[in-house]
């Protein structure tokens, strides 16, 4: 009896340990390329060429983040960039689960199409030439709703990925739920409103999360289709921008002798990308702990449930 | 219940609040559309100060252009742009390239929305983009038909005989003399020179035996391994690895191909005898111990980071590909380790031909586009620019700003005034390089002795020579680094090839692509081979390169060869 | 309510025959409206500008109507398969998404499970947030962390190999093909292991405690917990991945990954559809062989998601449609 009880004892112990061990190498090894970007953020750019920054700046300097808001454009784009993604994420998180919840309807006639159209999206693209020919007809170009309605990376109103997520959790609640409010009279609509969206808090936190991000890092469709128009501008245009200005010098091999005098720059390259790379994933990284709590609301609505 | 109808009203409340953002984002974007043109100017260089004030302004004008580059982009306030909007009335709303050029002019054209104003690329020409310019240069840009006379010829399209883009580089007035040199050649550090008391290096032989010997003598830099000789082949950036040959058979920089001076005929260097020997050497020298192993699978930064590190000795590039390796050996204080360019010939007796005069820079600069409404009034916008006042302001900045002028008329900077050309941030807000690296220019020596820019200047040249430098240049004689190579002789008129364009998605370009991928995949394997396989791998790669439809390459190259030979002699 | 007046409404049997797509559609009509919206989207924005697939039979000149070029005919996709590399490249690109499939598959679950057994919401939530952050880096930057983390210089993984005494001198990691898949499906694990970690543990999140309490009852420990109530908890939202994940084969498990890691020594490990397709396509002008390619991986992750789909279905899992 006794030695059952330390063993029982000793098992979560030993099992703990390890798992906090583990944790902790995990924590080590994904923390430190970001703790070494960081780190080259702050270290002088033509220093940070010879190598051998790992956690602590060698050199400091703020040139590289001087460099980055120098233009004063990235104020302005910051603005866009929350709003496209505020914007961007509540719409698309809304109409993804709308449709994710029809779906997951085993009566609903248009079922199966419906979930082809949409999962067939995914494993194919139409090209950038084509698409740019539907922006223009529809007079999108240089538009705010371009950033809401073109589907392009992580971004769009509707995403297949997201909404067969959704849908996949949908089939995991139990239908007595929504057969209840049926019988109380609750059309679709409403039963998905009142009865499905509340429960589907954790799986919309999620996708939620990943709309945010889409919408946030994306720079593409600036790049291609509002890129003549300054005020549209976004966080991670601006920064592209930059980026391809510092790493630019010189691209052309061949050029003569005389003509690449202007190629080198004291802000290199990998120095002002690290700085870039703060700027723009510092704000994002603070919706994840926003949206974590959401996750155990699952559990609290599990005890409901019964 | 109570929960579920908790979570019903969270939900209709989320609802709302989307509904309601989605709407105001909508007015928003609708607020962008009506306002959208005025504020889209006004966001433009220098529209915010200084608008109204003086009476005797030109008209103004607004020119939209695109820069097929990614910068330095200026600021809003840039003191330049400032300039040019003040005295000429002329903005110029820019947009830079970010992303892909492929990408971004591939739904520029497919969309037919072009800028008014826009820098070079081929397939602007083959979409019918651009507007032939010789007329309008003749009858409103005396400055620019004076600019361009001598080389009027080669401006020409080889296709239909227009000339559409203005070469931004390449046009020279007076002595052609330049200190610095940044082209390909062998380089080696300052320090291996010094060590064996400033040897005559011509040949492959002399310049290994020497990084050898300092290796032997010196295994360790700063307490980590020496490197004999490093290189690179990453990405775009080909030529350290493919280059050499071509050189080192005492021929000029054709690209690919090496071109006889008196039949005008392009043949492979590429997998030939002509390379065989440069490949075998460095074969040898692996074995030695002494070229880098990690070379040809390193990126870029590892590469930089190497060179900056001080501990190679040696390496085959263009110096501006690795300049910000060798500022880093500057700034740490360790000019000894800062390189000298030599130009190594297989044969002593060959004469060496790495540097070159400078040559028009085709399918370069600006271009004016079928949207633009005015395009008169831009090409005398250009024309004013190319004159000297503003070429001066361009290159040199302003008179008492960044310049003075010494007592013999040549100008002058301060150690400050120097320093702050290295800062970025500085130059966007002061200066306007980017836009001036496109615009058509006036090299060489103004009329009143100085140079183009302050890089060339002499004064300025040897005002920023470190004590090593003087060392290095008087052991061996010279004034400049330049005087490392042989005078160039008169260009060849069809001279360089690489300029030509080999026709987007042709049979030639493909060749040319595959070209580049087997250079990348068996020269590594050759070099890092044992002596005794070397051959076997090379006989693969010459086995390779046969099937590659070199025909199709070379006989584009030729044909603009014999194009050039018969239309561009005056 | 309505459902039942209207189920009374057709009672006669052969009408309802005739009419009951119809008043299907009257009953649905919810649902119709709540998704056929989002529908005519999807319709407008990704299948309107398919007519774009026209150009893998041309070459394709941008500045010129897609009805003014030159046809080809099969021409681009011939000089896809035609030439002597295409099965290396496909072998490597299937070869490249099935290692980091099932890495990051494996991997990721189980740091959802481990995570999931740390009960301080904290401490969880704290390494959760740090072990997804890798996920906003750009792969320039953490392949260039790999290439020096695996360089013969003072490369960290040389080095601790050394001193373990497990190799005698630094080994060129990058430059021996051999090697490059199982660093490319490693890179791909520790940039995205915590961003791939979020969906299960959401997933988790949902597991009903009262399996857990039940399963306690019975006497389980923390492994058979794991076995019979979190995984097949998870179950669904895995097998509906893998189906997913399963269509992307010819995606290479990445493209920045293997273009910045590649080199000339390598080429023969490291060359996937996308490279090959990005150096003789777009970077030479030729936009047309990128269509047909596209058009291609189209056709067989169809032929790839029917297959999965079906095989779900035979062993009665969650499946696509």
């Amino acid at each position: 009896m006794n030695t059952a009880r330390r063993g029982i004892r000793t098992e979560p112990l030993i099992f703990h340990t390890l798992n906090y061990l583990f944790m902790a190498f995990i924590v080590v090894v994904t923390l430190y390329p970001f703790l070494n970007t960081l780190a080259v953020s702050f270290n002088s750019g033509l220093d940070t060429t010879r190598g051998g920054i790992y956690l602590w700046p060698r050199i400091w300097t703020l040139k590289n983040y001087d460099a980055v808001f120098v233009t004063g454009h990235v104020f302005h784009a910051f603005g866009v960039s929350v709003a496209r993604t505020v914007v961007g994420t509540v719409a698309g998180v809304l109409l993804t689960a709308m449709v994710a919840y029809t779906i997951s309807r085993k009566e609903f006639m248009f079922r199966k199409p419906i979930t082809l159209i949409f999962v067939l999206t995914m494993y194919f693209s139409a090209g950038l030439i084509p698409s740019y020919f539907l922006i223009k007809d529809l007079n999108l170009l240089n538009t705010f709703l371009v950033y809401i309605l073109f589907p392009g990376a992580g971004a769009g109103l509707i995403s297949a990925f997201n909404m067969l997520v959704v849908r996949t959790y949908i089939h995991s609640l139990p239908e007595s739920l929504i057969e209840s409010a049926k019988i109380d009279g609750a059309g679709d609509f409403r039963v998905f409103v009142s009865v499905v969206l509340p429960l589907c808090t954790p799986v919309l936190a999620t996708i939620a999360l990943f709309v945010a991000v889409g919408q946030w890092n994306t720079w593409f469709d600036t790049f291609i289709f509002a890129s003549s128009r300054q005020n549209l501008s976004t966080l991670q245009y601006e920064l592209i921008k930059l980026l391809s200005s510092a790493t630019n010098s010189n691209s052309n091999p061949n050029i003569s002798s005389s003509q690449a005098k202007d190629a080198a720059s004291m802000i290199t390259p990998l120095s002002i990308r690290a700085a870039i790379t703060m700027v723009a994933s510092i704000p994002i990284l603070f919706v994840y702990p926003f949206l974590q709590r959401h996750f155990v609301a699952g559990l609290q609505l599990g005890s409901v449930k019964e | 219940m109570g929960v579920h109808a908790r979570k019903a009203a969270f939900g209709l409340l989320m609802l709302i609040l989307a509904i309601s953002i989605v709407a105001s984002g909508c007015s928003k974007s609708g607020g962008n559309e009506a306002s959208g043109e005025p504020s889209a100017s006004s966001s433009s260089p220098a529209a915010s100060s200084g608008g109204s004030s003086d009476a005797a302004k030109p008209e103004p004008f607004e020119i939209s252009v695109f820069m097929q580059d990614p910068g330095p982009i200026p600021t809003d306030d840039n003191r330049i742009y400032k300039k040019i909007k003040d005295e000429l009335g002329v903005t110029l709303k820019e947009e830079y390239l970010v992303g892909d050029a492929e990408q971004k002019l591939g739904v520029m054209i497919a969309g037919g929305d072009y800028p008014d104003m826009i820098t070079a690329n081929t397939k602007l020409v083959a979409a019918k983009a651009v507007i032939p310019l010789e007329d309008l240069i003749e009858q409103y840009a005396p400055n620019l038909k004076k600019h361009y006379e001598k080389v009027w010829n080669q401006m020409k399209d080889p296709g239909d005989g227009h000339i559409y883009w203005l070469p931004n580089y390449g046009v020279y007035q007076g002595e052609y003399k330049t200190t610095q040199y940044y082209g390909p050649a062998f380089f080696i550090q300052k320090a291996v020179l010094k060590e064996f008391g400033y040897p005559k290096v011509r040949t492959l032989d002399e310049y290994f035996k020497l990084i050898e010997d300092y290796k032997a003598k010196y295994p360790e830099i700063d307490g980590q391994p020496t490197i004999g000789f490093s290189s690179l082949a990453f990405d775009w950036r080909d030529w350290p690895l493919r280059n050499a040959p071509q050189h080192l058979a005492g021929h000029p920089n054709d690209g690919g191909v090496l071109v006889d001076p008196n039949t005008n005929v392009a043949t492979l260097y590429e997998a030939t005898d002509v390379a065989k020997p440069y490949y075998k050497k460095l074969n040898e020298e692996n074995a030695k111990g002494v070229v880098d192993k990690e070379a040809f699978a390193q990126n870029f930064d590892q590469y930089l980071a190497k060179i900056a590190s001080g501990r190679v000795l040696g390496t085959f590039d263009q110096r501006w590909n690795f300049q910000q390796g060798e500022d880093s050996l500057i700034s740490q204080g360790k000019p000894e380790r800062a390189y000298v360019a030599l130009p190594l010939v297989y044969d002593p007796n060959t004469t060496d031909y790495y540097m070159d005069r400078p040559v028009l820079n085709l399918n370069n600069g600006f271009g004016i586009t079928v949207n633009a409404k005015d395009p008169v009034k831009i090409i005398q916008f250009l024309d004013t620019i190319i004159q000297e006042k503003w070429q001066k302001l361009l290159s040199w900045g302003e008179e008492g700003v960044d310049y003075s002028v010494g007592p013999n008329g040549l100008y002058v900077r301060t150690p400050e005034q120097r320093k702050q050309q290295e800062d970025v941030t500085w130059k966007q807000a002061n200066k306007a390089d980017a836009l001036y690296r496109f615009l058509p220019k006036l090299e060489g020596k103004y009329p009143d002795g100085n140079m183009e820019g302050p890089g060339n200047q002499p004064d300025e040249f040897f005002a920023n020579l470190k004590d090593i430098d003087r060392e290095v240049l008087s052991a061996y004689g010279f004034k400049t680094w330049t005087d490392f190579f042989s005078p160039p002789p008169e260009n060849r008129i069809s001279y360089p090839a690489w300029s030509i364009d080999l026709v987007e998605g042709s049979p030639a370009k493909v060749a040319n692509q595959k070209l580049k991928d087997l250079a990348f995949k068996y020269l590594p394997k050759a070099i890092l081979s044992k002596p005794d396989g070397f051959d076997k791998v090379w006989d693969e790669y010459v086995q390779q390169v046969g099937k590659v439809d070199t025909k199709a390459y070379l006989d584009r190259v030729n044909e603009i060869l014999k194009w050039r030979q018969d239309n561009w002699s005056n | 309510m309505q459902s039942s007046v209207q189920t009374k409404d057709v009672s006669p049997q052969p009408v309802r025959r005739t009419d009951s797509f119809w008043i299907r559609m009257v009953r649905q009509r919810q649902l119709i409206l709540m998704s056929f919206p989002m529908v005519i989207y999807v319709l407008i924005f990704a299948y309107v500008p398919i007519w774009g697939w026209l150009m893998a039979f041309q070459q394709y000149r941008p500045g010129f109507s897609i009805l003014n070029q030159k046809w080809v005919g099969w021409y681009q996709f011939r000089f896809l398969f035609e030439d002597e590399n295409f099965v290396r490249v496909l072998r490597n690109t299937v070869a490249m998404s099935l290692i980091s499939l099932v890495l990051s598959f494996v991997t990721a679950i189980g740091l959802a499970i481990l995570l999931n057994e740390i009960k301080k919401t904290g401490i969880k939530r704290l390494i959760q947030t740090i072990s997804y952050m890798p996920h906003f880096l750009s792969w320039v930057i953490v392949t260039g962390l790999v290439s020096t983390a695996l360089s013969t210089e003072d490369g960290i993984v040389n080095v601790v190999l050394m001193k373990l005494h497990l190799i005698n001198e630094p080994i060129l990691w990058l430059g021996e093909g051999k090697y490059f898949w199982g660093i490319v499906g490693a890179s791909n694990v520790w940039k995205e292991v915590g961003w791939n970690t979020i969906i299960y543990l959401a997933a988790i999140a949902s597991v009903d405690p009262s399996l857990y309490e039940a399963a306690e009852i019975d006497g389980a420990g923390r492994y058979r917990k794991i076995r019979n109530v979190t995984l097949p908890g998870i179950k669904p939202v895995i097998v509906i991945l893998l189906i997913l994940n399963i269509g992307w084969m010819l995606n290479g498990g990445g493209f920045e990954i293997q273009y910045f890691l590649g080199n000339g020594q390598v080429v023969d490990w490291s060359e996937t559809i996308d490279i090959f397709v990005l150096k003789y396509g777009l970077k030479i002008g030729n936009y047309s062989l990128g269509v047909a390619a596209g058009i291609f991986k189209t056709a067989v992750s169809i032929v790839l998601l029917y297959a999965a789909n079906t095989i779900a279905k035979r062993l009665g899992e969650e499946r696509l449609i």
